[in-house]
């Protein structure tokens, strides 16, 4: 190690604050990396998730039609889809603005799809003639397909809310790096010109320069990807807090009327359609069939969004009476909500078209190096330290205290 | 060696932190005409000058 080295890291030392904050530094990312590392690896094929997905996708392909052609009717879709499995309960209809298809979310009743979300499987159709594209099994029947690897890896490590709220402060101490790594880079580039990196002089100096250099440039990408990371893992608490309170508030004059039975449902076709002629500025995408842990007993709710590229990101829920059909409210979303909403495609990258998602990419691995080099360096810096106590202790050298 | 004050040590990284909540913000709030090619710019930069210090580096 170099003199100049050995010179930068006694300002650290002698002042307590600089310690802590160094402390701080240490330990923060020294917990973290390991996830951090796992999260910035399988969040490089998530950047590019749609793309991976259409050439992954093994479905058929939806049929050539005519400009204008109308979507068939959710009506026809559901019986077809009920006619297949007979028996089993609808929990949600999905129709696709992006493509022509209309996906159908089956479990065998909704108390299995409570007890376990993985009893659902899906069928999707061709939204124009309603012939089968493709359909999954329930309980991961077919296996797990290379992109929800990379998001359970990235997400939840497959342990479900617990791995949810895990990488969450993991993100958390991800951001307390950032934090103190800013407070740091001050009194460090005291004696530097920004943008330094001493290349020549030793393999960790260059290391560490590039460390500062490529953390402190990609600060602000960086906190913003790990905030709304960390808000993004507390979507299944925020979504249960609004349901414990705002629909149970909603839902409570109703408490014990009899729940409409599968004969008695109105038509989706009809809920879709009246929810479209009442917010005529809403994009419709989902009907959400009576039953759901996230919905109505009584109601099908049906899921609308904004049509301006800001707003197409909101969703909003409007309740329909499953057994009239009559239009009964639209649902505000609380701020938490909106506030989650907005940090999904902060998060994700997939708001500037095909550039914005190789930024995303390069910003990523930017990060991976900063996190592997910080690594190295705390390694490299406990070698470094044995090798100078032993120096210390053979020559008589004054210590930093003795100099003051 | 003289002591640079806090302003000089961080003109540049506030400087492309402040470019990179412009860029992240510009392509979700504009989504349209110039503010996409904005928040590609804008959220470059900070790569770019990177890469500069590095390769004066190496000379």
């Amino acid at each position: 190690m170099s003199e100049q080295a050995i010179f930068e890291e006694r300002v650290y030392e002698r002042k307590p604050v600089l310690r802590r904050w160094l402390f701080v530094h240490k330990w923060s990312s020294l917990i973290c990396t390991l996830f951090l590392l796992l999260i910035c690896i399988t969040g490089l094929p998530l950047v590019l998730r749609d793309e991976i997905d259409g050439l992954l996708d093994d479905a058929v392909p939806s049929a050539q039609v005519a400009e204008g052609t109308p979507n068939i009717s959710l009506d026809r879709v559901v019986e077809s889809s009920r006619t297949m499995y007979p028996g089993e309960t609808i929990l949600s209809v999905f129709v696709d603005d992006d493509e022509p298809k209309i996906m159908v979310f089956m479990a065998s009743s909704w108390e299995a799809f409570k007890a376990n979300r993985q009893a659902l499987h899906s069928i999707r159709f061709d939204a124009h003639t309603g012939a089968v594209l493709k359909q999954t099994k329930p309980f991961g029947g077919d296996g797990l397909t290379f992109l929800q690897v990379m998001l359970s890896l990235h997400r939840d490590l497959f342990a479900g809310l617990a791995g949810e709220l895990f990488l969450g402060a993991m993100a958390l101490l991800f951001i307390a790096a950032i934090v103190s790594g800013i407070a740091i880079y001050g009194p460090f580039m005291r004696k530097l010109d920004f943008g330094t990196v001493r290349a020549a002089r030793s393999r960790r100096l260059k290391c560490l320069d590039l460390h500062n250099l490529l953390g402190v440039v990609t600060i602000g990408w960086a906190l913003v990807v790990g905030a709304t990371g960390v808000i993004n893992e507390l979507s299944t608490p925020l979504f249960a807090l609004w349901q414990q309170t705002d629909v149970r508030a909603m839902l409570a004059p109703l408490q014990g009327r009899p729940v409409p039975q599968t004969s008695e449902l109105s038509s989706p076709q009809a809920a879709y359609d009246t929810v479209k002629a009442a917010f005529p500025d809403m994009t419709t995408t989902s009907v959400v069939y009576p039953g759901s842990p996230f919905g109505s007993p009584f109601h099908y709710v049906v899921w609308t969004k904004g049509k301006e590229p800001l707003t197409s990101r909101l969703f909003s829920p409007v309740l329909v009476d499953a057994r009239s059909g009559a239009l009964v409210s639209a649902v505000t979303m609380p701020w938490y909500l909106r506030g989650l909403e907005l940090s999904r495609p902060l998060h994700f990258g997939d708001y500037g078209g095909m550039p914005l998602k190789i930024i995303w990419v390069l910003l990523d691995l930017v990060t991976i190096f900063v996190l592997g080099s910080g690594m190295y360096l705390w390694f490299a810096r406990s070698r470094a330290a044995k090798t100078q106590q032993r120096r210390s202790a053979a020559l008589p050298l004054p210590s930093p205290g003795a100099a003051e | 060696m003289t002591n640079r004050s806090l302003g000089l040590i961080w003109r540049w990284p506030a400087l492309l932190a402040l470019l990179s909540i412009f860029g992240l913000l510009s392509a979700l709030l504009g989504q349209t005409g110039l503010w996409l090619p904005l928040s590609w710019g804008a959220l470059t930069l900070p790569l770019a000058v990177a890469a500069i210090c590095i390769v004066r580096s190496r000379s």
